[in-house]
């Protein structure tokens, strides 16, 4: 038998790209990985770069390389606000292993504690994380 | 002149006026595009809103510790970042950002303030360089159709070179988009973060949701609200920086179109004065042509 669903908006700032029911929605957290079902408890989160799943059901599932971003539950919706979300199969690895190392190279030239240390880190994390969905061992 | 140099300079006006209309029409589509990505903005900002205004509530604290936030003790180096676009023939739209920016930073020198110079597109970038003003950001190649990811790059550069202290302010200056026939210069001061643009947002969001009706006592929070608070703040400049090339984009197409309108309208004056001129030439052959069998005939009786 199908499970409960809920509604899930996806908006980015340049639009909504995804707004219907689905049953399960699997994402990450700063804190960890969170899946959510139906009638989940209301919550506030942040994103990390990962894969963000939307289970239509068990099978048919939608995904997408997601950037920073936010999650907001209650009411039996959740909207998830991200910076990007590319479908996996639009992902240019090339592009993203450049920016990957581009990242590296900043980051070892960067002085701790600086602004542009915490800047590259984050560069290095999203390119790594957008890596793997596209199916890129990164050696993480 | 002669008829047939007339003619070709008329053939010539009218080819010019196939390129102006058809660039006007492709300023007109791309145009209502940039428009409504403006538009798609607005959602994501709100929702932005909604959750600062949340997670202040729930981290009930100050966040005026934010380094974004502080005004730095001296204000000797000032960051200027000019949005143009990377192609011309859009009338004043790139000289007038340029023109505005220039005359902010002489007036920062005169103070005695070092200006560091940042550009996005082409045209802004190269009269930088023209200038020798080398500009420390250059961002080309997307002022057709910016996405979030080139603001937020440009955001980053800005904010790393605030909080890191190699710049103590940063204003932009853009084409704010009023309509396709209006754009207007806007200067607005990108760093440090007013603690009213979050207050106001704040308030914005309450606006539109009705006040707080303490439900929220039961959310759970992953992280802490006061460190989602601080990923929220900077998002901030990231929209601004995003919401001002977004109205570049538009404000570039409308000036385009109207440009190209004004320039087919002149070659349609051109092609009119240029078809008069040349009847009179061809009456002019005619009459002398009668004059001329006119006066053999004469000699012959």
């Amino acid at each position: 038998m199908a499970r409960t669903t809920f509604q899930v908006e996806v908006l980015t700032p340049e639009g909504a790209i995804f707004d219907e029911q689905v049953e399960m929605l699997s994402t990450r957290t700063e804190v960890g990985s969170l899946g959510i079902l139906a009638n989940h408890t209301p919550l506030l989160g942040m994103l990390a770069p990962t894969e963000l799943r939307l289970y239509r059901s068990e099978t048919d599932i939608v995904r997408f390389a997601q950037g920073e971003g936010y999650i907001q539950v209650g009411e039996n919706r959740a909207l998830v606000l991200v910076e990007d979300a590319v479908r996996p199969e639009d992902l240019d690895v090339d592009a993203l292993r450049e920016k990957l190392k581009t990242a590296e190279a900043e980051l070892a030239a960067a002085a701790p504690g600086t602004e542009a240390q915490r800047r590259a880190q984050r560069d290095k994390r999203r390119c790594e994380a957008f890596l793997e969905v596209a199916g890129v061992d990164t050696g993480h | 002149m002669a008829q047939r140099d007339v003619k070709q300079r008329i053939d010539s006006v009218k080819n010019i006026r196939k390129i102006t209309s058809a660039m006007q029409m492709v300023a007109a589509a791309r145009l209502r595009r940039a428009e409504l990505r403006i538009a798609a903005l607005r959602p994501y900002a709100g929702a932005i809103r909604r959750m600062t205004r949340q997670a202040a509530a729930a981290a009930g604290g100050e966040i005026a510790s934010m380094p974004i936030l502080q005004q730095h003790e001296q204000e000797n180096v000032v960051a200027v970042l000019l949005v143009t676009g990377d192609r011309g023939l859009a009338g004043a739209f790139n000289s007038q950002i340029i023109r505005a920016g220039l005359r902010a930073a002489a007036e920062y020198e005169a103070e005695g303030k070092t200006v560091r110079f940042y550009a996005s597109g082409r045209r802004g970038v190269s009269s930088l360089v023209f200038r020798n003003l080398d500009p420390a950001g250059r961002y080309i190649g997307f002022t057709d159709r910016p996405s979030y990811a080139d603001a937020r790059d440009i955001a980053q550069d800005l904010v790393q070179a605030y909080v890191d202290g190699e710049v103590d302010r940063v204003e932009v200056f853009y084409n704010g988009y009023v309509s396709a026939l209006t754009q207007e210069v806007r200067r607005e001061v990108l760093l440090p973060l007013q603690r009213a643009t979050i207050d106001e947002a704040i308030a914005e969001a309450e606006a539109e949701d009705g006040p707080e009706t303490g439900h929220h006592a039961l959310v759970e929070y992953e992280p802490d609200p006061d460190v989602i608070l601080e990923r929220l703040v900077p998002d901030y400049v990231e929209i601004s920086i995003y919401r001002a090339l977004l109205e570049s984009t538009a404000s570039e197409h409308g000036a385009r179109m109207t440009a190209m309108r004004s320039a087919s309208e002149n070659a349609a004056e051109v092609i009119e004065d240029l078809t008069l001129e040349m009847n009179r030439a061809r009456q002019a052959e005619i009459t002398q042509e009668i004059m001329e069998v006119v006066a053999g005939a004469e000699s012959l009786t």
